[in-house]
């Protein structure tokens, strides 16, 4: 017990000492988890697109060699992006740079930081969202399609207005699942010198070897951010599905419509039953028809 | 013949190895109410979806005020947009509530003001007895009243032609008068209409026309009272006497 009154204590002291530190590091995480979930989905949207775009034997060929090719490029950036740790990307891209261009061209200072941070992110998210948008879309069902199609809608025009508007509320939460997974993955971005949170918790115990009590902190840092995060993901997706009623603006003549049976002088017909009853129950009382009485 | 709207000539469609339409030939004039009847698998809704493109005809040609649409290089989204469809899952957009549903076409296809597509939106909405669930999304609703949604949006289109798709063919069958008033009210205002259906009362009254099929061909081809009441063939004969057993 006096080990966790001891956590407490070192804890208390690691904040009032370094706290705005910590804060930096949760405000550059944010920034950088949100900034690169919104352009990572924007690239998983346009390729999502682009590889459901659909080609029958009858189109032309330069359509259908320019969409294979579309498609393989596609599939290459997916698997390699999907299938390598992002550390690694981040090495790959910020050291490989000046090393092609012999240093002319670099992320240099901390601006450049941001922007290979944030390039690698991305780029990362993007290769998740690229599937999860092309299943969206295929999830959606083809008489949506159909019914856009009969009314002379064109491609682009079904995509935009129909299908993409269903295809996104489904996979709004693979959405929020890649932000919270960036919230978290960001921390490898220390590799690159990026100061997010993660990066906070180094240089703090690099200077008082505090590492467990700072690794506490980190903990329940990171876990307040994603409660807070999946709540508001709750939130958008409870907005976008509107209302679960409607207003009716008449009546329909054509049907009958149960449960909506109305009159201004009687009320529902739950009202009459026990408006009746009670009624039936006054007059017995006034009449004195009791029992045993005849 | 008076105005022709539609002519089929020669159209197959196979699916790989399976031969569903062979050779019809087969056309629509202006007023027209055209039954297609048969038995599961006939055809019938490959031939309407072979005329709406939806599918690719394998061979044969399909002109529309005499211009073939199966040709390549047609702006088939154009010619779609002057022939309706309904269908018999519906296919309303899940996405918009009734009213975009009939305005959404009319904005983005035919290119209306907001104003104007509103008022003819309303207007179709009225006809069909939906204006009460102006604002109610497709899955708060029955069936019935989102097929009529579904014809009024067809309607929107304003279409020379419209397609039925079995349109009752999905609904319990308390709604299945609702939807089939509709029809009726809209074949006399002179509607020209290409039904596909299972409901022979409709074949018989309100049909100017009733096609049989069989296998992939026209078996029969003349007014409800020759088809109907007078089959020459004994494919059709055989096919009505199941469905008066029934």
């Amino acid at each position: 017990m006096d080990k966790f009154v001891k956590l407490i204590q070192d804890v208390e002291v690691l904040w009032s000492k370094y706290h705005p530190m910590y804060l930096n590091g949760v405000k550059n995480t944010l920034i950088l988890a949100l900034v690169a979930t919104v352009i990572g989905f924007l690239i998983g949207l346009v390729c999502g697109v682009l590889n459901t775009i659909p080609c029958a034997k009858h189109d032309p060929a330069p359509k259908r060699v320019f969409l294979k090719l579309v498609r393989g490029l596609i599939r290459v950036y997916v698997e390699v992006f999907r299938g390598t740790p992002m550390v690694l990307q981040a090495v790959f891209i910020f050291y490989g740079l000046p090393y092609f261009t012999d240093g002319a061209v670099a992320f240099r200072g901390n601006a450049g930081m941001w922007l290979a941070s944030i390039i690698i992110v991305s780029i990362n998210t993007g290769a998740y969202m690229a599937e999860s948008v092309r299943g969206g879309i295929i999830s959606v069902d083809p008489g949506q399609t159909e019914g856009a199609k009969a009314i002379g809608m064109t491609h682009v025009q079904t995509m935009l207005h129909v299908i993409l508007p269903q295809a996104l509320r489904n996979i709004l939460p693979q959405i929020g699942n890649n932000f919270i997974i960036n919230l978290k993955d960001t921390s490898v971005m220390f590799i690159i010198s990026f100061t997010e949170f993660f990066a906070a918790h180094k240089y703090i115990v690099g200077v008082n070897n505090m590492y467990f009590p700072s690794a506490t902190v980190e903990m329940i840092g990171y876990l307040t951010m994603t409660l807070v995060a999946s709540f508001l993901l709750r939130l958008v997706e409870r907005m976008m599905d509107g209302a679960d009623n409607y207003e009716l603006v008449q009546e329909d003549s054509l049907t009958m419509t149960a449960g909506t049976y109305n009159h201004p002088h009687r009320g529902t017909p739950f009202d009459e039953r026990s408006k009746e009853s009670r009624e039936r129950v006054r007059q017995g009382l006034k009449f004195g028809r009791n029992r045993g009485e005849r | 013949m008076a105005d022709k709207i539609l002519e089929i000539r020669h159209l197959s469609k196979a699916f790989g190895a399976h031969q569903v339409l062979r050779d019809i030939d087969f056309s629509v004039g202006k007023g027209d109410v055209t039954s297609i009847i048969g038995a599961s698998g006939s055809g019938k809704s490959t031939l309407l979806r072979c005329i709406n493109l939806l599918e690719t005809p394998t061979s044969g040609e399909i002109l529309y005020h005499g211009q073939n649409v199966t040709a390549p290089g047609v702006n088939a989204a154009r010619y779609r947009s002057h022939v309706g469809m309904v269908f018999q899952s519906f296919n309303l957009f899940n996405n918009m509530t009734v009213l975009e549903n009939c305005l959404v076409g009319q904005v983005k296809v035919l290119k209306k003001s907001k104003a104007q597509a509103l008022e003819d939106a309303r207007r179709y909405l009225n006809q069909v007895g939906m204006t009460p669930y102006l604002n109610a999304k497709p899955r708060q609703i029955s069936g019935g009243q989102k097929q009529r949604v579904a014809i009024a949006r067809a309607l929107a289109m304003e279409p020379e032609v419209l397609l039925f798709d079995e349109p009752t063919s999905a609904l319990d069958p308390e709604m299945v008068g609702e939807v089939l008033d509709v029809m009726k009210a809209l074949a006399a205002q002179g509607m020209t209409m290409l039904v596909v259906t299972h409901e022979m009362a409709f074949a018989r009254d309100v049909s100017t026309r009733v096609v049989y099929m069989n296998q992939g061909v026209i078996c029969e081809d003349g007014t409800p009272e020759q088809v109907l009441g007078n089959p020459q063939k004994p494919e059709t004969r055989d096919f009505l006497s199941r469905f008066r057993s029934n």
